[in-house]
């Protein structure tokens, strides 16, 4: 009797340890929620007119910033994944994919774009173009919600955050100024950043127009962030970082807007001894626009890349990118 | 006591294989994710690459023909947080797939649950169709009665007066 209860207690145990984070899943642009506490919006304490008055009234606040060694500085090690977010807070009324575009959030025109990708997304389901198709980079800001494994690098001169996907990584240079040697903006553009105690805060400007997702508003090369990077933990052994962050961009919206993103270590992907591999796109995606729409290359079919095939030189030993198996796709068109 | 730590068992593995949300780099707007068919076939090729895997079956018509068949599935990286690998497939093994066609009539979809041979179910979804504990639930009573298709399950329940 007392071992049928006990097992009752593991089952409901479990049973809510899957099923709470699940609810929480259901947040509207969670991708892969649920572990922790619900997540909350830190606003700054006060209105800025510029990411750089922000970042600076910041960096005064924790007097300069925590100068730290390299066994000081905090480590995020280990492998993360996505673990929420209230990024659809920002511009959709509730209740998430079936709400409304929110008013005078976005300038005009920004709006009016939004407006029709969100069209789409309702009325089809699915937004018909997605500029990663062709395999352009993610960039930032939308590196805080593609999913895909992160990894975190702490040095005490500077940090790497890496998503495999792209591969996309932003370079953080703590305790230095901004800096464009190159005349133009770029996908992750310049970060800079300072340690407050264990809290990382940062800075990003010099962006190329992008945007947060294909159902998400899109951004001007104006964009500019300041994030307050914390690791938290909580119970069940869960430990998140959590991201809390304004964007200015003074041609896509009204005023700044705050969300707050989170990174959960992703154990279960550590004990499946994953091993991060370089991101495949150009030689592998079969996917593309026609139309301004996605479709799909077959094998055999015009432009099909073959990420397991041969190399251009099939006629030589050992030239098969798929070694273990060898196994071989037709070359025409199926029937 | 065991019947209800099976049932909860049985829910918790359902849970867990929805709780990874699928997102991927382009949209699913090339599948009709309205339409749910299943095919049955023998392993071509597993592609387990980034930035999507896709599982080619050879399926076999009905003048004995076969025509190659290419599903569209999730990311490695997602696949591997559902404990689905390079090497969870095994060549010249038949599979029975859940798929949402593509529009265009060509012979691929996205796909959504896959039986293994021994009869398990998992879920190398990504956003082009349903893999879900609840659409592999539906359609285990579905299997059992024959159907290829949402459409005509749902057509011969509609006649059954909604049983």
């Amino acid at each position: 009797m007392r071992f049928s209860q006990s097992l009752g207690q593991v089952a409901l145990a479990g049973f809510a340890l899957v099923a709470v984070p699940l609810m929480a899943v259901s947040q509207r642009g969670s991708f892969g929620g649920g572990y922790g506490p619900a997540l909350t919006v830190v606003k700054p304490a006060k209105v800025f007119a510029t990411s750089d008055e922000h970042y600076k009234y910041l960096l005064q606040q924790a007097k300069g910033g925590t100068k730290h060694s390299i066994t000081s500085v905090p480590r995020w090690d280990g492998l993360w994944v996505t673990a929420g977010n209230t990024h659809m807070d920002m511009f959709i009324d509730p209740p998430g994919f079936t709400g409304k575009v929110r008013s005078g959030v976005l300038t005009p025109p920004y709006e009016a774009a939004y407006k029709e990708r969100w069209r789409q997304q309702q009325e089809l389901g699915e937004v018909q173009y997605d500029r990663l198709t062709h395999c352009e980079p993610p960039g930032y800001p939308r590196w805080l919600l593609e999913p895909y494994t992160h990894e975190f690098v702490n040095l005490p001169q500077e940090s790497y955050m890496i998503n495999d996907y792209g591969p996309g990584i932003r370079r953080v240079y703590i305790g230095k100024e901004h800096s464009n040697v190159y005349g133009t903006h770029s996908w992750y553009g310049d970060t800079i950043g300072f340690w407050d105690g264990a809290r990382l805060v940062t800075s990003t400007k010099y962006l190329l127009p992008a945007d947060f997702t294909r159902w998400s508003p899109m951004t001007s090369n104006q964009f500019e962030s300041v994030e307050t990077w914390e690791l938290k933990r909580y119970p069940g052994d869960i430990e998140r970082l959590e991201v809390q962050v304004t964007f200015y961009d003074k041609h896509a919206f009204v005023t700044p807007v705050s969300a707050v993103y989170a990174f959960r270590r992703a154990k279960e992907l550590e004990a499946a001894g994953h091993r991060v591999q370089h991101w495949e796109c150009e030689g592998s995606s079969n996917d593309f626009l026609v139309n301004g729409t996605t479709s799909s290359r077959l094998p055999g079919e015009e432009g099909f890349k073959d990420p397991r095939g041969s190399t251009m030189f099939p006629d030589l030993p050992g030239q098969s990118r798929d070694p273990i198996f060898n196994t071989v796709l037709p070359t025409k068109p199926a029937q | 006591m065991k019947r209800i730590l099976s049932f909860f068992l049985a829910v918790m593995t359902a849970l867990l294989l929805t709780t990874v949300v699928s997102v991927a780099h382009h949209s699913f707007t090339m599948f009709d994710k309205s339409t749910e068919k299943v095919a049955t076939g023998t392993l071509a090729r597993w592609t387990f690459n980034n930035p999507h895997s896709w599982l080619y079956l050879n399926v076999k018509n009905k003048d004995g023909s076969e025509t190659l068949w290419s599903f569209e599935g999730s990311s490695p990286t997602t696949l591997l947080q559902r404990g689905i690998t390079g090497t969870t497939f095994e060549y010249g093994k038949t599979y029975t797939v859940l798929y949402c066609p593509l529009k265009d009539g060509r012979p691929g979809g996205g796909i959504g649950w896959v039986k293994l041979p021994d009869g398990t179910f998992i879920n190398p979804a990504d956003g082009g169709c349903s893999g879900s504990a609840e659409t592999i639930e539906r359609w285990k009573g579905w299997l059992a009665k024959g159907y290829t298709s949402n459409i005509e399950a749902q057509a011969a329940q509609k006649a059954q007066g909604g049983k």
